[in-house]
């Protein structure tokens, strides 16, 4: 089983994670940083860096947890943990909106898509042999897949 | 720096000259090439240009959660205030050129120095409308009208424009209101509007946008060059060794880098003279050389006719600089401008190669600093002379030599110039019309502006120009593609083998490369009057000819300022990579499409040879077919 590790300290808030994760999840069949629309919403990015406060940043990501709050709280099934691969998957088609895992996830990590029809949240960028497209972005390599 | 090799990236970019590849992946030190790959990670804020940090709540980033930075600029106001900036900064750039080069004339004159080309000088008169009591006076009245527009105030139209460009454009600028005013106040104030919570309005900084470009083409650009005629001779055709092939380890070599040749002229001159040869010898060389880098080379290159004796070769372009050096039988750098990569330091301290730099806006920090003063020129040559003995003596025989004999090629034909090629052709453009309106040259595509090597050392530059000309596409250069496309050997004439079969017929018959090289990038001011003059002849404006631009690589901003000058003479501009605008859909908008309807120019953006090629390729087919050939 494969997570996303993070060292806040060696975060320097560049967002390279962010477009990374937006570029590999865009849908307007682009490709290339140059060409991605960074003002339209649809696009927004399944992690985000915050300011701790003191100077330094919080770089939040979904962490698939092993007692997942938006999974326990999915009512239509939608959110699931996987067993095997340890990831918590999301079928849009089963997902009735209800935005439980958004206000539920102590992370804050799931949103709520811009047409509100479903949810936005980490796949772990299931689509890309290399793994997840966030991780060979960071340039400080504050964040790593590990196995565990 | 040491000699370790071991932690040394050994991932090197790729270059379109593979025996430069293969040498710089060798090399015992680390260079450009090598540091590519710890620069891959690039920042997407800052390659669509909506990253601002002109203000102490920045740096604001745009992003689909915060569509605006802190002020309330949206991404529209920062784009096209970076872009402006850029542009600003680098008409800068030419306009200090041509201001010192305009100030070297009037020097030649005031202390009646040696003047190469009373020709030249009779021809800008003329062209200036001026007149003097001898070639003297001729010398200050034209430098003197040239630095009196530079320094007119932003809002004083300058007087020079109506007469250097053309009158169709000239038509076109006025409707517009791009007309520009003093060259340096037009910076001035442009720099003023893209300061903090100043303009906001996207389309004006455009427009200001091509009033630079047109400041910076006719005078940063075009003046430079035939400024430059006067005091250093005529370009003319001829036949000469290119690449580091050029370097011979028995003289004490001197590698020029920036793009102010008027700069060297008197230690050149002396560097042939007597006395100094002497010295040399005195050494244990044989005498001194000059060896060309960058785009000062390329203009020595483009003059060499003049300077057989004292000038060795154009080496190659800015990003072999730091490979040159390691040659080891390089001396010393003498810098007085861009593109002097801080890169060389490094290796001219491990190497022990003295570096003076002659103009403080290229100050290198381990530079000695020797200012070019006119009336001192003498004294300070000779001390730089005997600096550079002092290091030819310290440093031979206690450094490696790692020559490269067989790089480069030993037939480029280079003196390509508005009058040499005209000269060449009989003295009339006719016969180039002819050709083109026959079909068997298809259109002209000037292959300009820098090298870079973030996506490939000239490897676009390269794969573009062979593109086009399979196509019958006659390319000029002009740049640094031209340091790149001649060490591939594209201006033998053996190159006429990769033509298209029309265009091959063309180079065959006439002996000649299909790609010429027209020197320096301020030699982008002679393909325009190379331009002007075929439009003139047929009658038609210049974004009716069937002529592109391409800066495939282009690198810094005084290519964007050239740029700007390329979409106010209305012609397709081809680019590798967008110039960070893409945040913006309305600048990239403007860009793109919009200033077809404004100047008829356009940008294209395209990082692939063969579809750029095609492109550029149809706008040609286009052309022709308006003109009914």
């Amino acid at each position: 089983m494969k997570r996303i590790f993070i060292d806040p300290a060696k975060c320097d808030g560049c967002k390279n994670c962010s477009l990374a994760c937006m570029e590999s999840h865009r849908q307007d069949g682009g490709r290339g940083l140059y060409t991605l629309d960074l003002t339209d919403p649809v696009n927004q990015s399944r992690n985000r860096i915050i300011s701790d406060g003191m100077g330094g940043y919080r770089p939040i990501f979904c962490r698939h947890c092993d007692s997942p709050d938006c999974a326990n709280t999915c009512m239509s099934g939608a959110l699931e943990k996987n067993l095997e691969t340890g990831l918590v998957t999301y079928d849009k088609d089963k997902c009735a909106a209800c935005f439980m895992c958004v206000m539920n996830c102590r992370y804050g990590v799931p949103a709520v898509s811009p047409d509100r029809t479903r949810i936005i949240k980490c796949d772990f960028c299931a689509h890309l042999e290399e793994g997840p497209a966030c991780v060979r972005a960071c340039p400080k390599k504050a964040i790593e897949v590990r196995e565990v | 720096m040491n000699s370790c090799t071991d932690c040394l990236s050994r991932n090197t970019c790729q270059s379109a000259d593979k025996p430069m590849e293969n040498y710089i992946r060798q090399l015992p030190r680390e260079t450009a090439h090598h540091r590519v790959e710890g620069q891959s990670t690039k920042c997407g804020f800052g390659l669509q240009g909506v990253c601002c940090r002109l203000c102490a709540n920045g740096p604001c980033r745009i992003t689909p959660d915060a569509p605006r930075g802190i002020c309330g600029a949206n991404a529209d106001t920062i784009v096209a205030r970076n872009f402006l900036r850029a542009v600003a900064a680098g008409s800068g750039c030419y306009i200090h050129v041509v201001e010192n080069t305009a100030r070297q004339l009037k020097n030649t004159g005031l202390y009646k120095d040696k003047i190469r080309s009373e020709k030249a000088l009779n021809h800008l008169a003329e062209l200036l409308d001026v007149t003097g009591a001898d070639k003297y006076d001729l010398c200050v009245k034209v430098a003197d009208k040239v630095l009196s527009d530079l320094y007119r105030p932003e809002y004083e139209p300058m007087e020079l424009v109506e007469k250097l460009a053309y009158k169709p454009r000239v038509q076109r600028w006025k409707e517009l209101g791009i007309m520009p005013g003093g060259a340096k106040g037009e910076v001035f104030n442009n720099i003023v509007k893209t300061s903090t919570n100043l303009s906001s309005d996207p389309v004006e900084m455009l427009t200001s946008c091509l009033r630079l470009g047109i400041s910076t083409g006719l005078y940063g650009l075009q003046l430079t060059n035939l400024l430059n005629d006067v005091v250093l001779g005529d370009p003319v055709i001829r036949s000469a060794p290119v690449g580091m092939n050029v370097i011979d380890p028995d003289y004490i070599n001197i590698l020029i880098t920036g793009h102010q040749h008027s700069l060297f002229t008197s230690i050149q001159d002396r560097l042939l003279e007597e006395d100094v040869v002497e010295k040399a010898k005195a050494a244990g060389a044989k005498g001194f050389k000059l060896v060309g880098c960058t785009c000062v080379g390329q203009d020595l290159q483009l003059r060499g006719a003049h300077y057989t004796e004292i000038f060795d070769g154009h080496a190659g372009n800015n990003y072999i600089s730091e490979a040159v050096l390691s040659c080891g039988a390089i001396d010393a750098v003498l810098s007085e401008f861009n593109c002097t990569l801080p890169g060389i330091e490094p290796v001219c301290d491990e190497l022990k190669i003295k570096q003076i730099c002659l103009d403080v806006v290229a100050k290198k920090a381990n530079a000695d600093y020797i200012p070019f003063n006119y009336e001192t020129r003498q004294a300070d040559g000779d001390r730089i002379i005997d600096e550079i003995i002092a290091a030819y003596k310290e440093r031979r025989g206690n450094v490696p030599l790692n020559l490269f004999p067989e790089h480069g090629n030993k037939n480029t034909l280079t003196g390509v110039s508005e009058g040499s090629l005209k000269e060449f052709l009989g003295g009339s453009w006719k016969p180039l019309i002819d050709l083109i309106a026959a079909g068997k040259i298809k259109g002209l595509a000037g292959v300009v502006g820098c090298s870079s090597v973030a996506y490939g050392h000239d490897t676009l530059t390269a794969e573009l120009a062979k593109e086009l000309i399979s196509r019958d596409i006659l390319v000029l250069t002009a740049g640094c593609s031209s340091g790149g496309l001649e060490n591939i050997g594209l201006m033998t004439p053996e190159a006429a083998e990769l033509a298209g079969p029309n265009l091959k017929a063309v180079c065959k018959q006439l002996g000649i490369p299909p790609v010429l090289n027209f020197g320096p990038c301020l030699a982008i001011g002679r393909l325009e009057i190379v331009a002007t003059e075929i439009a003139t002849e047929m009658g038609v404006d210049l974004p009716q000819l069937p002529l592109v631009l391409s800066a495939a690589q282009w690198l810094e901003e005084q290519a964007l300022a050239d740029g700007a000058f390329g979409l106010a003479l209305g012609l397709p501009l081809h680019l590798g990579v967008p110039p960070f605008i893409t945040g913006s859909k309305l600048v990239a908008k403007v860009l793109t499409e919009d200033m077809v309807e404004l100047t008829g120019g356009r940008v294209i953006i395209d990082n692939d040879g063969k579809s750029a090629a095609d492109t550029l390729e149809a706008i040609i087919e286009e052309k022709r077919k308006a003109l009914k050939i």
